[in-house]
């Protein structure tokens, strides 16, 4: 239960923030982060507990986006769309599964480029919801920023709680098993195609509903934007940085992306991309396990410092 | 006794190359039976295809009188035959103790129950209780082996496929490894087991078939096998 106490605080604080003075680029910075968080989180399910790395999840989040999008010119009220983005995105990742869940480690990762890259060309040319040219929200309600950021600070506990929930569950365990060695999980009685789609449709769901809360609050989304590679890279990105296989990583990860995302792209717009990849090298040469890494080898090492200064008495 | 397991002209090519070649035997509940045969006679290939990870080129497998030739491996887990790899495979991120409990909720039996306590008695019977908490990453040769066996049991299996379970250990490990079997099959399981070691076959198992290049080459009681020429052919090599 101590364990729980810092998370809960965390939660707290931000539950209250909005009632001190915030600037509304505060708000923003903030709401953007839970999206972000929420991303990360679904993708740690899958690429984190199952151990299968997608650069794929932009199609969840583009497919929630335009779901969120088209309901909402069609009069459905926004928070039912964002389960029905949801949905579109689980369905989605049955359709990207099915065939690539037949190959392993990198093959799996090219094919999920592969399927990324055609589902951003398909949006790009389709008439119905203005191709390239983007699709314009229209709400007829005042915008209150407010409600966004409740929204997204929802959307992310949520995400967050599906995490710990999968983590502790039989289906957890068996996902570790599949990341450790699928074989001998197969031979202990796991089915791992089943298990792998099951850990995307729900890593997807949450990806799409992010995508869907996102685009109500940009009121205006295009192909490119939410589903262009560098935003699957992005999302790769996040528990990558934070520490993949864990609940706080991908939180970490989350936080630390979306407050600097924003001014990375706006400083080095055509550069950004490659510092991500220089990052993810870092990452992967020094300190595989992200920022929780990190804080582990620091405790680490405290901890043989005290030993090795500690005298007998 | 009834049978348990048969397997009819069972054929696997690898492009080309025969790994087994229209092999047939039955195996008798209660059993433990020896499988010996040199290096590449295709005993874990046999191992592979009757536990579901390889599909055979041709030929039968049945269960308990049902199909069982193309099984998924995790359905022939659910179904009652589990296996342990030569070359143990732990799940490298867990304990001994979720090792063991990944076979006891997925495996055979998986209604909810008090894991703490079977997972406890699983490693107590392979003589393991002490390492619980370990991390698997952490263990010996030995212990790995020991491991490998207690997550097959956990998911309690009616046929237990042991593929050189006793491969780089002393000789005091193998003996408490056989004695292991011996009070496995006495618990009800049935055993197939791959081995090498002639003395350790003859010490433990009831019936012995003799693969060699793919094909059977005999089978009968251990006694017998031990003293068959053809069988001391294929080993040590004709006599001039």
């Amino acid at each position: 239960m101590v364990r729980a106490l810092p998370p809960l605080l965390l939660l707290g604080v931000l539950a209250i923030l909005p009632l001190s003075d915030l600037g509304p680029n505060s708000v923003k910075v903030l709401f953007l982060t839970f999206v972000a968080v929420a991303t990360s989180v679904g993708w740690n399910i899958l690429g984190g507990f199952a151990g299968q790395v997608s650069f794929g999840f932009a199609v969840f989040y583009g497919l929630g986006a335009y779901t969120t999008a088209v309901g909402i010119n069609l009069g459905v009220s926004p928070y039912a769309t964002y389960p029905l983005a949801s949905a579109v995105a689980a369905v989605a990742s049955l359709l990207v599964g099915l065939p690539t869940f037949r190959l392993r480690g990198p093959y799996f990762a090219i094919a999920t480029i592969g399927v990324s890259e055609a589902t951003r060309v398909i949006m790009t040319n389709l008439e119905f919801t203005g191709g390239a040219s983007g699709y314009r929200i229209t709400e007829h309600v005042p915008f209150r920023q407010i409600e966004h950021y409740y929204t997204g600070l929802a959307l992310a506990s949520l995400a967050v709680a599906v995490s710990i929930i999968v983590r502790r569950s039989r289906f957890g365990l068996g996902l570790r098993a599949i990341r450790d060695d699928q074989e001998a999980a197969a031979d202990i009685g796991v089915n791992p195609y089943a298990y792998k789609l099951g850990a995307h449709a729900i890593a997807a769901a949450l990806t799409g509903a992010a995508g869907g809360v996102y685009a109500r609050y940009a009121a205006f989304i295009d192909p490119e934007g939410v589903f262009g590679f560098p935003r699957s890279v992005g999302i790769l990105l996040m528990p990558v940085i934070g520490g993949v296989n864990t609940i706080s990583g991908p939180v970490i990860g989350g936080g630390v992306y979306g407050v600097i995302e924003e001014e990375l792209v706006a400083r080095f717009p055509q550069l950004h991309l490659l510092l991500y990849g220089v990052l993810v090298m870092l990452i992967i040469l020094f300190e595989p396990g992200g920022v929780i890494g990190l804080l582990q080898r620091a405790r680490r090492l405290a901890l043989r410092r005290k030993v090795a200064s500690w005298q007998p008495s | 006794m009834a049978t348990l397991l048969s397997v009819e002209d069972l054929t696997k090519y690898f492009s080309g190359l025969v790994a087994l070649d229209r092999v047939s035997f039955e195996i008798r509940e209660g059993e433990i039976v020896g499988l010996i045969g040199p290096n590449g006679a295709g005993k874990t290939t046999l191992f592979s295809i009757i536990a579901g990870s390889q599909a055979p080129t041709s030929g039968k497998i049945s269960f308990e009188g049902r199909d069982f030739t193309r099984v998924k491996p995790f359905r022939a887990v659910h179904e009652g035959i589990a296996r342990t790899h030569q070359i143990p495979k732990p799940f490298l991120s867990m304990t001994v103790h979720e090792n063991v409990e990944v076979g006891l909720r997925f495996g055979r039996d998986r209604r909810a129950r008090n894991l703490e306590n079977e997972a406890l008695e699983i490693l107590e019977l392979v003589g393991i209780p002490s390492l619980a908490r370990m991390p698997a990453a952490a263990l010996s040769v030995g212990d790995l082996k020991r491991l490998e066996l207690a997550r097959t049991l956990a998911a309690r299996p009616r046929l237990l496929l042991c593929d050189e379970v006793c491969a780089g250990l002393t000789e005091s490990e193998m003996q408490s490894i056989l004695g292991l079997l011996r009070r496995i099959q006495a618990l009800g399981t049935t055993v197939i087991y791959v081995e090498h070691n002639l003395r350790a076959i003859v010490s433990t198992c009831h019936h012995v078939i003799v693969l060699n290049f793919g094909k059977k080459l005999a089978e009968g009681p251990p006694e017998k096998m031990q003293n068959d020429p053809a069988v001391i052919e294929a080993y040590i090599g004709k006599k001039t």
